[in-house]
């Protein structure tokens, strides 16, 4: 496949705190979802999709695993002659010794190297723990039509949850005149995804004049867009439309699973056009016992249902006992519900074991229940 | 491992009905997401088979499509090989097109290889076995030639046109003969042969010049008394997918999660193709029990004691029994079906009800539109 001459580079490094025990052994682009994916796999069937063929993904916290998973490109088909996906970690160097990153920017600055070698015209900045759909070529063409040094993708949300984001506010040609990170009183809906395309050469100066800078924090969001607006550099605003969301905490992971529920969701996953690809894992179909009661769920194979299932998202190898019931619930991979348990209103993390006869949870919570513990009764 | 793997092709008898007219059998679908050819392909590389030859009959793409260049198997890319052998000739007759044939036409493949040992089985049996105990004991046994059956006492209604055989009380076979569903009780062979490459190749320069009607078989029935010939049985799940029924009754069978146990086996995972299908959607309105799903449906209607392969939609109202639905199949509002076979990307839109038995399935053609 011949590839545009734009390279990504996807930050996978945070945790993710607020999923709690989800992201105890597991940095947050590795959870879970929607039974038989990995939040990662999103940017990175992207990516695929749009024709990048380079793939950078800066890993830091808890990444034995996630290293091992992103570094199998095939997965995605961008096992490519001239590309393929590089695990970038912190590393020792010559000069600095053993740095973490100390923020998106500077994760990027720790592997100019990297870029060098590959020398792409643009960089692609996105974010490992984002679900949505999105094609980066057409950004791409955008950023170059504008003619702007950088190009930041942007939601429309409400005045309210504007408040919660970083807020570009832009003239009438979706130029960006100025940056508000969590305003109070928002000017604008325009909401970063913290998706960025710059031109490297740009960018490249930029980072190392940032790196020097003793009053950095090393993020795009907080000091290189700052930077370049305060240069008059062109900075485009791009307008997406589609789902998109930054599962954060537990309430808002299992709201998403269930946004899969409705028929024609947006986030479509059956779009044969545009397929998100993951792990393949070489499982059975799903069994479905004599017994077995199911109503509004979304399920994928490997699992196995002999109880009921309402309104709820089973993943790969989960298994659901005879007489158990699980409504508006998620099941994570591999984990297993015991005879006759109820499971009410929860994320059962990977490969838990719920007792027979358990009651977890409940149809008034008001959080969903996050059930983590290796044995729950 | 030191053998090579070599995948023969079904014997003259088998018929698929309807299913083998679009493709060859070993890539018919099976079970939801599976090939026939999947089984046997993930017994061999599962075995540390690295080097394997698929012959393949007929209608090649199919075959091509689905195994590539056999990552998906497991086979080390650099060290292994997964060739697919076309006969690249067409055969004056149907009768001509027959294993020998095809090995002779590939000779220079089957010499070339460095392994002392070949391994020879067809698609169309499905089971589960670790092919490393049987080069074991075939080395150990010094036989000549070491021949797979399972024991069956239901001969009469199953396995019928296979192989039969005749052993003494040393598992050493006499006679190789034909089911003809006489008896009730038989030792099937599974037509999959354990011997040094030598002999194979002797063996199959020897039929060539016997009769250019002989199928590897013949010639092992020749040489039953010049050389040891043993049996080796095996346990667990055996099917023989040579008619339409079987096909059918094989896998109903393999939808009870029990049977489906004597196949696949912790540690022994069977292999197929990606197909990055999303999971199953089963709305508001649907009612489904007893059933084997694939990935990458929508379902709305109910389906019951059926199988449901990748990418098939069930609308509203229509219900499904004791069927088969292969990939991409569309079933319309308020159908009916019991004991159907429907192939792949068929569109079942207007008929409201179609009947078959379990002797009897109804097929329902590829991409036929009724």
């Amino acid at each position: 496949m011949r590839a545009n001459n734009m390279a990504a580079m996807i930050l996978a490094g945070g945790r993710g705190s607020r999923l709690h025990e989800l992201t105890k052994k597991v940095a947050k682009p590795a959870v879970h979802f929607g039974g038989k994916y990995r939040i990662i796999d999103f940017p990175l069937s992207n990516c695929a999709n749009s024709g990048i063929s380079t793939v950078g993904v800066l890993t830091q916290y808890e990444s034995v695993l996630l290293n091992a998973y992103v570094a199998k490109d095939q997965f995605w088909g961008l096992d490519t002659n001239n590309g393929g996906v590089y695990v970038l970690t912190p590393r020792e160097t010559d000069d600095k010794g053993l740095d973490v990153f100390r923020g998106t920017a500077d994760a990027i600055t720790q592997n100019i190297d990297f870029l060098d070698s590959i020398n792409p015209e643009y960089v692609l900045i996105l974010s490992g723990d984002h679900i949505y759909k999105m094609n980066y070529e057409k950004m791409l063409a955008y950023h170059q039509r504008k003619q702007a040094d950088a190009t930041i993708a942007v939601l429309q949300v409400t005045l309210e949850e504007a408040t919660r984001f970083g807020i570009m506010n832009c003239d009438k040609d979706d130029m960006i005149e100025e940056f508000e990170e969590k305003p109070a009183h928002p000017k604008s809906n325009l909401a970063s995804m913290g998706i960025y395309i710059f031109n490297y050469k740009t960018l490249r100066k930029y980072l190392l004049q940032d790196d020097k800078n003793p009053d950095s924090s090393h993020d795009f969001g907080k000091d290189i867009i700052p930077t370049y607006l305060n240069d008059h550099r062109r900075l485009a605003a791009y307008r997406f439309k589609g789902y998109w969301k930054d599962v954060g905490t537990v309430d808002s992971l299992w709201e998403s699973n269930m946004d899969l529920l409705e028929s024609n969701n947006q986030l479509d996953l059956g779009d044969q056009g545009w397929k998100i690809y993951t792990e393949n894992i070489n499982s059975l179909p799903t069994y479905i016992g004599d017994e077995a009661k199911i109503n509004n769920a979304y399920i994928t194979q490997g699992s196995i249902v002999l109880g009921e299932v309402k309104n709820s998202v089973i993943g790969t190898g989960a298994e659901i006992g005879k007489g158990a019931k699980v409504v508006d619930s998620v099941i994570q991979p591999g984990a297993k519900i015991g005879e006759g348990a109820k499971v009410t209103r929860c994320i059962v993390a990977d490969n838990v074991e719920v007792a027979p006869g358990a009651v977890l949870g409940s149809s008034k919570s008001e959080h969903i229940d996050l059930v983590a513990k290796k044995y729950a009764e | 491992m030191k053998a090579l793997g070599i995948i023969s092709f079904e014997n003259s008898q088998a018929n698929v009905g309807g299913l083998d007219d679009y493709r060859p059998v070993p890539a018919i679908s099976f079970l939801g997401r599976y090939r026939i050819i999947d089984f046997i392909l993930s017994n061999m590389t599962n075995s540390g088979i690295d080097n394997v030859h698929v012959y393949c009959k007929e209608k090649p793409r199919n075959l091509f499509d689905h195994l590539g260049a056999g990552q998906q198997y497991n086979i080390n890319s650099k060290r292994g090989q997964l060739r697919i052998l076309y006969g690249e000739k067409s055969f004056a007759a149907e009768v001509y097109n027959n294993d020998i044939a095809n090995y002779m036409l590939n000779m220079q493949y089957i010499e070339e290889d460095s392994n002392p040992y070949v391994i020879v089985a067809p698609s169309y049996f499905i089971y589960s076995l670790d092919f490393t105990n049987v080069l074991q004991q075939h080395i150990e046994s010094k036989s000549d030639i070491t021949v797979l059956y399972t024991n069956t006492s239901e001969a009469k209604e199953h396995f019928l046109d296979c192989d039969t055989l005749t052993m003494d009380k040393d598992k050493r076979i006499t006679e190789i003969g034909h089911n003809r569903g006489k008896r009730k009780s038989a030792a099937i062979s599974l037509e999959a042969y354990v011997l040094s490459k030598n002999l194979f190749i002797e063996l199959v320069k020897k039929a060539s010049e016997t009769s250019s009607l002989y199928w590897f078989r013949d010639i092992l029935n020749d040489s039953l008394e010049e050389l040891t010939v043993t049996g080796y049985g095996i346990k667990g799940f055996v099917g023989c997918i040579n008619s339409l029924s079987e096909y059918f009754r094989i896998t109903m069978a393999l939808s009870d999660r029990a049977t489906a146990k004597g196949l696949f086996k912790p540690g022994w995972p069977i292999y197929t193709q990606t197909n990055d299908s999303a999971p199953t959607i089963y709305g508001k309105t649907s009612d489904v029990c007893g059933s084997v799903i694939a990935n990458g449906c929508v379902i709305e209607g109910t389906v019951a004691d059926s199988v449901v392969s990748r990418n098939v939609t069930i609308r509203k109202g229509a219900i499904i029994k004791n069927s088969i639905i292969l990939p991409g199949a569309y079933i319309g509002e308020n159908a009916k079906l019991d004991h159907v076979i429907v192939d792949k990307y068929a569109i079942i839109h207007h008929v409201k009800e179609l009947k078959g038995t379990a002797e009897e399935p109804v097929y329902v053609k590829r991409r036929d539109r009724i």
